[in-house]
């Protein structure tokens, strides 16, 4: 265990609430042409998800019409939605709901 | 991947009219098209703008790209004209080799090319009927029976130690 030698300064004044961090969604929809067995394998190879967790989202963009397959910083969800169209998937951006 | 020579002679000259869709600079974009760069904002029409002029001709290049990868693998399908082969030689199998690193490029062809001809087919929703009377339907069902196969040997190559 240590203690640090110095103490940070810190500026108690600084309002977060001036810029907060909102969390965006990529949101993928359902399309009566891309094959379900290519949608998992999108999800999978670009996300990095699980085979499990790539099938779960494609079932619900086919059952339920869509699935958010992403969610953070609005610039990172931009550049995952053009990755999703390069694909040919439809996705779109939006703000979480709060 | 296995494709009989008629195959690929006819997928080659499939890309080769997508490469020339996305080519064409005009005011009424092929709705295909469309299909390829969907909006991300469809509630924020400014949004969207500032999205599609930063993004547009970028999704555009990068189709080419895999378009030409495609095309430059089809190549050795093309040595005869198709009407010229003799029917034992059209159906003959031949291997086409796809390195690792351009199956994705393959795949995002081989799904665009269904999503240009769906739209002009209105496939718009899971329960909308073949007409088998129109020969683009066999075209896209050909398609996705190919690429669905190549989605298979993909996902095989992954699991393969490298």
């Amino acid at each position: 265990m240590s203690t640090p030698i110095v103490t940070p300064e810190v500026d108690e004044t600084v309002d977060l609430q001036a810029a907060p961090l909102e969390p965006w969604q990529v949101v993928v929809w359902n399309d009566p042409v891309n094959l379900m067995s290519y949608v998992v394998r999108v999800f999978r190879t670009y996300f990095g998800y699980s085979t499990e967790h790539a099938t779960t989202l494609m079932l619900s963009v086919h059952h339920d019409g869509h699935a958010i397959v992403a969610t953070g910083p609005r610039e990172t969800m931009e550049v995952h939605a053009q990755a999703m169209h390069d694909y040919g998937l439809w996705a779109t951006v939006r703000k979480a709901p709060q | 991947m296995s494709l009989a020579v008629v195959e690929g002679i006819h997928l080659a000259g499939l890309v080769d009219e997508f490469e020339s869709i996305l080519t064409t600079q005009d005011d009424a974009p092929d709705p295909g098209l469309t299909r390829l760069t969907p909006d991300p904002y469809p509630e924020d029409s400014d949004a969207s703008r500032e999205f599609s002029s930063a993004t547009h001709d970028d999704l555009l290049d990068r189709r080419r790209a895999d378009a030409v990868l495609v095309r430059a693998g089809l190549a050795p399908f093309l040595t005869t004209a198709a009407e010229d082969l003799a029917e034992d030689d059209a159906l003959a199998p031949r291997d086409v080799e796809i390195p690792v690193l351009e199956i994705d490029a393959w795949l995002r062809t081989l799904t665009a090319l269904r999503l240009v001809i769906a739209t002009r087919l209105d496939i718009t929703s899971d329960d909308d009927d073949h007409d088998l009377e129109d020969p683009r339907f066999g075209i896209y069902d050909w398609l996705g029976f190919r690429l669905d196969g190549l989605i298979a040997l993909a996902d095989a190559a992954d699991e393969r130690p490298a």
